[in-house]
């Protein structure tokens, strides 16, 4: 009997503490920047919408939204047909002086290094490419940033399906690509799945380098256009915390959906 | 487990033609992109490092000059320091914190996926909406501390216009924001645990507290280890939360060495220099990670 008090103690501790926080985030949106900064009502007593149509009416969240949704799904999708038959390179051959193992450890260390490193030469080089402040200039960074990861998810997955089923397919007559694409690639979908998940993940939530990269809502992604709304000295609550549900929800919404392919890519395959 | 056998198996599935050339050209997409979006950078950063600029173009030739000018920089010297405490603190209560809430759930019970389910939110919330998350709980007007503090009779609460509060509520966002990983990767290793030491201990008569520390405890220890390396690589880098809460102020108390390394890019325009920064943390990183590799092989090795 105690120990259940206990569990449902702690669970109730561990909800609260995640929760509330978010509680707190919907419920300033749907406020009133009066009712906000006077009042400091617990609950919204006269809730209201007007916040997230100011959003798209006024500070164009309807730009940025796209831009994020244009970015993260061209990065992804190009990170994920290269990353893959990169992968599947690295896993089933063997190249003269072991060059699939070299570039495979290579890409990793790639992916070590934090992306902080190289944001002045990304901004120079885009600079000089005239690439500043446009999707193609996002979208080159991100899928490169997304060919390191996927590589280095995908060989681990391609390596689990025994290679038996290819050389059968070759037998039958296919050519080798045409037996990785037909039969390997099917057969690792889940893998590309957990892949592309977490890859879309980060890639919408990235900010750094969209602040770095865009300056308009031409370009600026979510996040990016989420943080012009911080002022320096007045802060308009009411648009912030509406954005920052806009921003979030569609990415929660997402998690939560495929949370079971997701624990492997946050993990970085610390445990498998 | 790469025996002789699928080694030879693999060389007859290469086959001969086009199939030669198939490894390189499968290979060439990808690692032409990241050649021309992450190498070159990375080469052209080093050399960038090693030059002043003003106003967009090379004015001189430093050589080592930036990095040595580093050391003796009391605004980054800071920025390191109030990073490796941020790092050490957070990580450090995100690991105790994990540990005992994945002990907590390893007993399976009702309820324990909701909770797990709801664990997930902070880590995929976009980091920049976490410190907005933040802001609003600490604003002084507006905040939910100060909402909670008035409506028990209090006044209001300051949290970032103090420098040690806003510090303390850094590592509070950050805690919030990734103890569910710590506790994910913590769990899942104690799930991987095998059974028959523990029954044997309990058979033996020994308390909650001897199974851990003598059972538990020690066994967990690599996967700890690569969870706080993970972790404090990870941290290390931090940057959106900051730049949205604090925006490293008040003074110099939250300013992390990335947001002043990106202060001396893009607000002071001294490019040379702020790229031999982010080199130097690329590679206290890169160490960090080598280290942690090789105290993992010889934790596998044992």
């Amino acid at each position: 009997m105690n120990s259940r008090l206990a569990r449902i103690g702690v669970m109730s501790a561990v909800l609260a503490i995640v929760l509330l926080p978010i509680y707190w985030l919907v419920s300033t949106s749907l406020k009133s920047n009066r009712e906000i900064t006077q009042e400091g009502t617990l609950y919204p007593h006269l809730p209201t919408l007007d916040n997230y149509i100011r959003l798209f009416t006024e500070k164009q969240f309807g730009a940025y939204l796209t831009n994020s949704l244009v970015v993260t799904f061209f990065s992804v999708a190009i990170a994920l047909v290269a990353g893959a038959m990169g992968a599947y390179a690295i896993a089933r051959f063997r190249l003269p002086f072991a060059m699939e193992r070299k570039v495979g450890l290579f890409l990793l260390t790639l992916r070590i290094v934090p992306p902080v490193v190289i944001l002045i030469p990304v901004y120079l080089l885009m600079l000089k490419l005239g690439l500043l402040d446009s999707w193609l200039g996002l979208i080159a960074t991100y899928t490169a940033f997304n060919i390191t990861f996927c590589v280095w998810m995908m060989e681990s997955f391609f390596r689990e399906i025994p290679v038996d089923l290819e050389e059968a397919a070759m037998v039958d007559g296919d050519s080798r690509f045409g037996a990785f694409r037909r039969i390997t690639l099917p057969l690792a979908a889940p893998g590309l799945a957990a892949t592309a998940i977490f890859a879309v993940l980060v890639t919408f939530n990235e900010f750094l380098f969209a602040l770095a990269l865009t300056a308009t809502p031409r370009a600026m992604t979510m996040p990016r256009g989420t943080a012009t709304l911080i002022g320096r000295i007045d802060t308009d609550w009411a648009s912030m915390s509406a954005a920052g549900v806009i921003g979030a929800l569609p990415i929660v919404f997402f998690a939560l959906l495929v949370q079971r392919h997701l624990v492997r890519g946050l993990t970085m395959g610390a445990v498998k | 487990m790469a025996n002789s056998g699928t080694q030879s198996r693999k060389y007859r599935l290469q086959g001969a033609g086009l199939d030669l050339a198939l490894p390189y050209l499968m290979l060439a997409p990808g690692l032409l992109i990241v050649l021309g979006v992450l190498v070159y950078p990375l080469w052209d950063g080093l050399r960038a490092s090693t030059k002043v600029y003003r106003y967009g173009s090379v004015v001189a030739d430093v050589g080592m000059q930036n990095y040595i000018k580093l050391w003796s920089d009391p605004q980054f010297l800071n920025s390191l320091w109030v990073t490796v405490e941020f790092v050490a603190l957070s990580v450090t209560f995100e690991a105790i914190l994990g540990f005992a809430l994945a002990l907590f759930c390893l007993r399976e019970f009702r309820g324990i996926r909701l909770l797990r389910t709801i664990l997930i939110i902070p880590m995929v919330i976009t980091p920049v909406v976490v410190a907005i998350v933040f802001r609003l709980i600490y604003a002084s007007d507006a905040g939910m501390l100060t909402a909670i503090s008035e409506w028990m009779g209090g006044g209001q609460v300051q949290i970032l216009g103090s420098p040690v509060k806003a510090f303390i509520g850094l590592v509070v966002l950050d805690v919030w924001e990734w103890t569910p990983l710590m506790f994910l990767i913590l769990l899942a290793g104690l799930q991987s645990l095998p059974h028959e030491p523990f029954e044997a201990a309990r058979v033996d008569g020994a308390g909650n507290w001897r199974v851990f520390a003598d059972l538990t405890f020690p066994m967990m220890r690599p996967v700890l280890a690569i969870a706080i390396v993970l972790r404090t690589i990870d941290a290390f880098g931090t940057f959106d939360q900051v730049f949205v809460l604090t925006r490293g102020g008040p003074g110099e108390a939250t300013r992390l060495v990335s947001i002043y390394g990106y202060d001396t890019a893009f607000k002071f325009q001294q490019t040379g220099y702020a790229a031999a920064l982010f080199v130097t943390i690329g590679l206290v990183v890169l160490a960090l990670a080598f280290s942690a590799v090789r105290l993992l092989r010889r934790v596998d090795a044992s």
